[in-house]
């Protein structure tokens, strides 16, 4: 699972690698790359931790496997090994079954793939093939989306915990829009995502505001805004004219099929639920890229992010670098509340935008605010949020595995790569100091 | 006591601040230890002080092998260390903080005030350190200050005293001061190792010089046989210019005036207090004065960074009182900060990114906003050739650099433009003689070209070196302004408070 998690970086590296030293010291140098402290090694050994901390949950939570455990004490002297051995085969049998799910239900079924190849003209096959890898991906879209609003704050040294609110602003804005006007597909689309990015962003851009001209801590700001937006949309939902009439259970308006963002793999079966909000979501990764590195106003966000005294003596007004960078931060996550809303959901309730908002600073902090890393990041997410789905709905045996694994394996993957001095210290990697200086910059060195 | 250093090596990772370094301090002897900053004299001392552990080596005191595994150790072998930073607790007494950590107890837990306040008493007669042991340390002067951490090293009874750049914060009266108490103790049999890069002093009060290049002793003399010159020479391995060669000034129309400037600094104390100056175009305005006594806080006001009570400014004849940083960039103002890495560089960016930091939206490294990745990266490699920073090319992390270098970056970008005014505060802080040798020259490049210079520095050397006229400032005023053909006796009364008049008078003596 570990090297299934990123292959892209790690391939890629070990081809640098290749070209750069074709010499007897080839291999030496591609471990020493395995014992350095650098991103792939990093994030890898957090999932194995991660992945080890859900093993010893299973066991510890499952009163069948706990008492497998305690039953080698009361074996006789001659059956204590084998019945070790038997203990530790089952218990590996169980987590084995559980992460078998988990990928499953998150990447491919091997089996059914090969079944969709079998016949390549069955729809409902290949269907039930790219189910997982559809799942994956429709949780993985807001997430790209927000985390990549959210790593722009960070870059500034802005830290925008306001996700929540502005989900749902977006979100609010753009089911509006989607069910008050009357226009086709081309049309409306656009005005629901200009709609979305509003929403987020002028909320975001209060809190700006506020930090930039009366010094009111972004973090204190956005987190109180979350507390009002939501208690907002408790308030639309039962009132015209975001609320569908004649419903009193707390939803909005059903958005047309007008307004609707179409799936992407509708051709194959419209039950794969992933839909161009991915597109836009892929194409806003390489723009906020482009912005960053290429923009003159990208490079004042870090400029001001890095240095904000160095900021001003170069004459770097840093109030407007500060709400200009919340304004395309919430802009972002506002239009990660218009694609799950008009992609997935289809209308609002008061639970719509999920764990949404706080998932996608922990993305952000995954990926070291890279646009790429966000990407990787939030379909790592995905993954887990599809497969821990597939693994509470078939835990083997009598298990009770449920979702709530998948979060915690996923917390811990967090926490490690979030504190890379532990992973470092543990695994006795070595650190050239350029790693944990990085994580302190925020960024790649 | 006798200490002997043999062959001290020590590494970090492929970095060798140490080579096979070895030294002797005789009993009751002043010993120098002289080089340039990154020459490798503080990591050796504070292998001696149980900091940093060698990795090949012996250190004997009294013809023994000993091991000092930590600062404890050191102390207890009857070695003190005078850090350049005080280690000192600003809330605490006298009494208390030279205690710390040995406190005198009756019974414990109680502290024995009396005890320690005769204790003190005692030892600072003993010396002739005169302290008041009831003061606390954050109203007493820096000098004062300093005097207290020596006592702190005696009062533990240390042998040998190290002292790391001592005369860095003092002014020439202070610093004359230390060299007194540095000579009754070794009167008293006690030894004293001595590090700087400031030859003056080196020569004033030393009995044997050790100089060190580049992690080595290059060789060992005494004031008798050496001079400034060969002393330059032998610190950094070539023939140096220690005077700044420049034509006296042409001077033109005034570019700067400022009139009753009052600024405060970031407590809301009054910084700045009545400030009035002049700088014409073609001369340098050297501000001289010990450090924290409002420098800072005037050259922030002139360069916009922080607004004034009240006063105002004319930049070319205009009104500028209220101009912000960016506006006063681009009016032709070149700031070259005190602080290079808080105020002048974004450590994790390239070399090229941050030499367009304040020109970064301008064409043409930006055009309809987007920046113009080779115009910048050009741009980099042209300065780094003409400015002569040593780095593999422009996209290296400027974090990476020598403190030289990083500070060539700051002036290669600021000299890089068009100025009408150029202002450096402490522009050789902590620069190696060859890099300080070069940024001279570049100012001075930059007054010919027409400019108004204005440098602020605590170093007076560089004072007298670089201006055309002195300023010199004492708590937020100006005392006055002499030409630098000015005694540094006379420089130094009017730093510690004395006006022009009373100096000249010869009032301030008594």
């Amino acid at each position: 699972m570990a090297d299934l998690a990123l292959p892209a970086p790690a391939t890629a590296r070990d081809a640098a690698v290749d070209r750069a030293d074709k010499g007897p010291g080839r291999m030496r140098r591609i471990a020493a790359h395995l014992t350095e402290a650098n991103v792939v090694v990093v994030t890898a050994l957090s999932f194995f931790v991660g992945l080890c901390f859900g093993a010893l949950l299973i066991i510890v939570t499952t009163p069948a496997l706990l008492h497998l455990w305690g039953s080698i004490f009361s074996q006789s002297i001659g059956n204590f090994f084998p019945h070790l051995w038997y203990v530790i085969r089952f218990n590996a049998a169980a987590i084995w079954g559980n992460y078998l799910q988990l990928f499953t239900g998150s990447i491919f079924d091997p089996r059914s793939v090969w079944a969709a190849i079998q016949h390549p003209g069955n729809k409902s096959l290949w269907a039930s093939a790219l189910a997982p890898m559809s799942e994956t991906l429709t949780y993985a879209t807001p997430l790209i989306l927000a985390g990549l609003g959210i790593s722009i704050g960070f870059r500034t040294s802005l830290f925008n915990i306001g996700g929540a609110g502005q989900i749902i602003a977006g979100a609010i804005m753009a089911t509006w829009v989607a069910t008050s006007v009357s226009l086709p597909l081309y049309a409306l689309l656009p005005l629901e995502m200009a709609a979305g990015i509003l929403g987020g962003l002028v909320v975001a851009g209060f809190a700006g505001v506020l930090k930039a001209y009366s010094g009111a801590h972004e973090v204190i700001t956005t987190m109180m805004l979350n507390k009002i937006m939501y208690y907002l949309l408790i308030y639309l939902l039962i009132h015209p004219p975001i609320q569908q009439p004649g419903s009193s259970d707390g939803r909005s308006k059903q958005i047309p099929a007008a307004g609707t963002l179409p799936h992407l793999l509708n051709w194959i079966s419209p039950a794969l639920r992933v839909n161009w909000g991915l597109v836009i979501a892929l194409c806003a990764a390489v723009l906020v890229w482009w912005f960053m590195e290429r923009g003159t106003a990208g490079f004042r966000f870090r400029v001001v992010g890095a240095n904000p005294d160095a900021a001003r003596t170069a004459g770097i007004n840093s109030k407007h670098i500060i709400v200009l960078a919340l304004c395309v931060s919430g802009a972002l996550v506002g239009l990660a509340g218009m694609t799950q809303v008009s992609g997935v959901n289809g209308y609002m309730d008061s639970t719509f935008g999920g764990t949404i908002g706080f998932d996608a600073i922990t993305v952000a902090l995954l990926a070291r605010n890279k646009p790429i890393g966000v990407v990787l990041g939030a379909i790592l997410f995905g993954a887990l949020v599809a497969g821990g789905h597939q693994m509470q709905a078939f835990a083997p045996g009598n298990l009770p595995i449920d979702y709530s694994l998948a979060q915690v394996i996923q917390a811990v993957i967090v926490f490690c790569v979030a504190t890379p001095a532990l992973i470092i210290e543990v695994f006795r990697l070595k650190d050239a100091g350029a790693f944990t200086s990085a994580v302190k910059t925020q960024g790649w060195a | 006591m006798k200490l002997e250093l043999r062959g001290i090596t020590k590494r970090f990772g492929s970095l060798v601040a140490n080579k096979d370094v070895s030294l002797t301090v005789e009993p009751g002897e002043i010993l120098c230890l002289l080089g340039e900053n990154g020459a490798g004299k503080s990591t050796l001392m504070n292998v001696l002080f149980g900091m940093l552990t060698p990795d090949e080596g012996q250190i004997l005191i009294d013809d023994q092998p000993v091991v000092i595994k930590d600062p404890r150790d050191a102390v207890s072998m009857g070695i003190g260390m005078v850090h350049q930073h005080f280690m000192l607790v600003p809330v605490f007494t006298v009494a208390e903080n030279v205690v710390l950590g040995f406190e005198p107890m009756r019974p414990w837990p109680i502290l024995d005030r009396k005890g320690a306040d005769e204790e003190i008493r005692r030892v600072s007669a003993e010396f002739g350190l005169e302290v008041d042991p009831a003061a606390t340390i954050e109203d007493i002067p820096i000098g004062m200050q300093q005097r207290v951490e020596i006592l702190k090293a005696l009062d533990r009874d240390a042998k040998i005293l190290i002292l790391d750049e001592p005369t860095a914060v003092l002014t020439p009266q202070e610093a004359e001061a230390l060299f007194a108490i540095m000579r009754s103790l070794t009167a008293q049999g006690k030894s004293v190792v001595f590090i700087t890069h400031k030859l003056k002093e080196v020569l004033a009060v030393a009995d044997r010089i050790t100089v060190m290049r580049l992690g080595e002793v290059v060789g060992t003399t005494t004031p008798a046989e050496s001079d400034e010159e060969s002393l330059a020479t032998m610190m950094v391995g070539r023939d140096v210019n220690l005077v700044v060669e420049k034509q006296p000034a042409e001077v033109g129309k005034v570019v700067l005036r400022a009139e009753h400037l009052f600024a405060e600094d970031d407590r809301g104390l009054t910084a700045v207090n009545d400030v009035s100056l002049e700088v014409a175009s073609g001369e340098i305005l050297a501000v001289a004065g010990v450090q924290g006594n409002g420098q800072t806080e005037l050259v922030d006001v002139l360069t916009g960074m922080r607004g004034s009570t009240s006063g105002r400014i004319e930049l070319d004849g205009v009104d500028v009182s209220s101009a912000n940083a960016r506006a006063m960039l681009d009016r032709g103002v070149g700031h070259v900060p005190e602080d290079r890495q808080r105020h002048g560089l974004v450590l994790p960016m390239s070399i090229a990114d941050n030499l367009v930091l304040d020109i970064q939206h301008k064409p043409p490294f930006s055009r309809f906003g987007l920046r113009n990745v080779k115009a910048i990266r050009d741009n980099g490699e042209r300065q780094i050739e003409s400015f002569d920073i040593r780095a593999q090319d422009g996209e290296v992390s400027v974090g990476t650099l020598s403190g030289g270098n990083q500070q060539k970056v700051i002036v290669a970008r600021e000299l890089s433009r068009e100025l009408r005014l150029l202002i450096c505060s402490q522009p050789t802080r902590g620069l190696d003689v060859g890099s300080i040798e070069y940024v001279h020259r570049q100012i001075v490049r930059m007054r010919d070209a027409g400019a108004a210079v204005i440098i602020v520095s605590s170093e007076l050397d560089e004072v007298m070196a670089l201006g055309d006229r002195i300023a010199v400032m004492f708590d937020g005023r100006i005392t006055g302004v002499v030409p630098p053909t000015t005694s540094r006796e006379m420089i130094g009364l009017m730093m510690a408070g004395a006006t022009l008049e009373e100096v000249a008078s010869g009032a301030h003596h008594g």
